[in-house]
């Protein structure tokens, strides 16, 4: 996988979280630009690429799509490998794919970090905003303090059907991700094996990132 | 593979004409004549049938032995008859090089292609639009085809020919003559059976012989009234014992997964948003699930049921399927399609379990600290299970393309495609997200008429399923076009003829590598 860190650089962008929660239609409406009730469930990965233009630079993302039935199997860690950020994906409507956002997110940790062995930025979406916000308001959460203590850069209701937050949380989630990168760089503790690079310390584009 | 297995496989299907014959020659022969769709199918293939080419040679010490005794029937052997048939397409249809091929009745005219297909290419966005962009230029060249007929999403999508309902040939009415007779007689010969389906079922024999083919009926004639009967009894039993247990907490979880997954299932075909249909899906997911704890409901397992719920309700709907309104049926014709229905998707997945190729990790499992364990010890090596399942499958596949098609295998390697990335989808759902349902159907007569069809014989398959795009995957010049092209094969024109294709080339590569098994070793 090449890596460029010039002109043009390349992420790989994992998307995970229970099954049903919208992962797909997220990754639909953020590179087609549209939205469809008829997705088929995941089986696998499935792959999207997204190509932004950032700062005169060329951010092209590889979006890998992960069924939701994934964490109950064993090839997570296959398709985590050389994953640069993630998202993960829950259901506002349904408290059980909440629930599961923290099964998810040590999932990732256990099977995936940065050379220097920090985690990956990870970004939280509450998606079907549309259609309600029960899990948000019932439960009480403090959506920031959940990230601060579960190590999420940051998190967005998000509405792949109205295409709300979407674009908004890729930002972010790419501006942690380039912030991680550069802070490698500047560490200069180069691995010349893995495409991933040393840092020395936690993202500082974020009130809510947490180094851990 | 054993020796001896090798051997009684010979002897086993000795009857079973054909495997690899001289027509082979003739056909490669055949597709340096000029265009038709059939022809730039093989010549999109032709680097396939050029190893072929090489072959002929070293496999006629295997073949010639046998080769004398199965003439006579080699002409009925199926894999040969798709050959035979094909190329007789083929010479029909070089004349009318824009029409299209003889055996697709073109309905429509030209315009109303273009809308249909339209619709077509839109039913299918789900799938498609992902690269839509990326992979238009791989898609330039299917195109570019001669106009094809249309061929819609499930209707008529137990037609022998995909594209229309033909006059119904002498062939095709010698082969319905056929399986009338087998069916007909006291004790069905299932042998007899398997030989004649391997081509395809006719459409009218389909359901009848798809339960026999399962085990699920009796070959016995008499006792199959008996047996549909005791088992329908049975699964309603399930559902009585059951059913109501889905509010439990013990299975609140499979259930929900289940309910999610439903709606989903063939999302674009009106059959299956009935709710008459959805609650029959539920039922036989939820049951079967519960009877299976060792694995549960795993995603997939909700498209297996789609082959036979349809194949089964085409015995009550002449026309237009995926239309058809379901609760307009008798209530006992309904439950018998959805009993059917489940104990032939059942027999379908323990026969894959039995042999060991599916491995179902459920929530319990992955609980248990000691298989936990296990699991951690095989992901030592690269995801190399000890443990049979579909990574093994996928990793069988690898071996097999690296011996078949080295060019292939290496340009995964240089962009570091890895076939779980693309393949786990097509062990796990028996390449049903990758054809359309017609065409699922249609590898399924193969599938129950071959030893082992969805366990084993299905990795072959694959391989020429793979190969068959072997063009277009060499001529992308990255990792993300390849996974998308991978991801979204261009098969939404597929009809039988092209299945009988892919079905003849692994056929022929089962043979080659379970023969000589370091034939293609480099």
């Amino acid at each position: 996988m090449q890596n460029n860190h010039h002109k043009e650089r390349l992420y790989k962008i994992l998307v995970i979280g229970d099954l049903g929660v919208g992962k797909t239609s997220i990754i639909k409406r953020y590179v087609h630009h549209n939205f469809s009730p008829n997705y088929r469930a995941t089986i696998g990965v499935d792959f999207a690429l997204k190509v932004l233009n950032w700062d005169q630079e060329t951010v092209r993302l590889q979006l890998w799509d992960i069924a939701g039935q994934e964490r109950f199997g064993n090839m997570t860690r296959v398709y985590y490998r050389e994953a640069m950020g993630a998202f993960i994906v829950f259901d506002v409507t349904r408290p059980a794919s909440f629930e599961a956002v923290t099964k998810w997110k040590e999932d990732l940790d256990s099977k995936l970090t940065l050379a220097n062995g920090k985690n990956v930025a990870t970004v939280l979406l509450a998606n079907k905003c549309d259609q309600g916000r029960d899990v948000l308001t019932n439960n009480g959460i403090k959506m920031e303090q959940f990230c601060l203590e579960n190590g999420f850069v940051g998190w967005y209701e998000t509405s792949a059907k109205e295409n709300i937050n979407i674009d908004e949380a890729a930002n972010c989630l790419v501006k942690h991700i380039i912030a991680n990168e550069n802070d490698m760089l500047q560490s200069e503790v180069l691995d010349t094996i893995s495409p991933q690079l040393e840092k020395d310390k936690g993202g500082t584009c974020s009130s809510c990132f947490r180094s851990q | 593979m054993a020796t001896e297995d090798r051997i009684s496989f010979w002897r086993r299907t000795a009857k079973v004409p054909g495997r690899y014959h001289k027509d082979k020659p003739a056909f490669n022969q055949s597709k340096t004549k000029k265009a038709s769709s059939f022809h730039e199918f093989a010549c999109s293939t032709n680097d396939a049938w050029d190893i072929d080419d090489e072959e002929d040679y070293s496999l006629t010490g295997v073949i010639l032995p046998n080769s004398a005794a199965l003439s006579s029937s080699l002409h009925s052997h199926p894999a040969v008859l798709v050959q035979n048939q094909l190329q007789h397409e083929e010479t029909v249809a070089s004349h009318k090089p824009s029409e299209a091929p003889n055996l697709c009745n073109v309905h429509q005219d030209d315009t109303e292609f273009i809308h249909v297909n339209g619709k077509v290419v839109k039913s299918r966005s789900d799938d498609a639009h992902l690269s839509a962009c990326s992979v238009r230029s791989t898609l330039q060249k299917q195109h570019s085809l001669p106009v094809r007929p249309i061929i819609p999403l499930v209707a008529r999508i137990s037609d022998q020919n995909a594209s229309g309902a033909p006059p119904m040939t002498v062939r095709e009415k010698s082969r319905l003559d056929k399986f009338r007779q087998l069916l007909a007689n006291p004790n069905t010969d299932l042998e007899e059976l398997r030989k004649h389906s391997w081509s395809g079922i006719p459409r009218e024999m389909r359901p009848v012989t798809w339960r026999l083919l399962s085990g699920y009926l009796p070959a016995n004639k008499e006792r199959r009234e008996l047996v549909l009967t005791r088992k329908r009894e049975e699964y309603f039993g399930f559902i009585e014992q059951y059913y109501h247990s889905r509010a439990d907490e013990q299975y609140k979880d499979t259930y929900r997964q289940i309910h999610i997954d439903i709606p989903r299932t063939n999302p674009l075909i009106p059959l299956f948003q009935q709710p008459t249909v959805q609650e029959v899906f539920e039922r036989i997911l939820f049951i079967w699930a519960i009877r299976h704890p060792a694995s549960g409901y795993v995603q997939g397992i909700n498209d297996l049921v789609t082959p036979f719920f349809v194949v089964f309700l085409s015995e009550f709907v002449s026309e237009d399927v995926e239309n058809f309104e379901v609760a307009a049926l008798p209530i006992d014709t309904q439950r018998n399609i959805e009993a059917d229905s489940f104990w032939c998707m059942s027999k379908l997945l323990d026969g894959i379990q039995v042999q060991t190729h599916f491995i179902f990790i459920s929530t319990d499992m992955i609980n248990c600290k000691c298989v936990s364990q296990l699991k951690w010890i095989l992901f030592q090596d690269n995801y190399t299970f000890a443990q049979p399942g579909i990574q093994n499958k996928v990793k069988a596949l690898e071996e097999l393309v690296s011996r078949i098609d080295e060019d292939i295998h290496n340009y995964f390697k240089r962009y570091e495609v890895e076939y779980l990335q693309f393949a786990f989808r097509w062990m796990n759902n028996l390449l049903m997200r990758e054809l359309p349902l017609r065409c699922t159907i249609r590898l399924w007569d193969t599938y129950q008429a071959e030893a082992e069809g969805f366990s084993h014989f299905h990795l072959y398959v694959c391989a020429a399923f793979l190969i068959e795009w072997r063009k277009e995957i060499l001529s992308m010049v990255d990792f993300q076009g390849l996974l998308m092209l991978l991801q979204n094969l261009p098969t939404i024109h597929w009809g039988n003829e092209e299945v009988g294709l892919l079905l003849a080339e692994a056929y022929r590569l089962k043979y080659t590598f379970a023969d000589a098994p370091s034939h293609y070793k480099r």
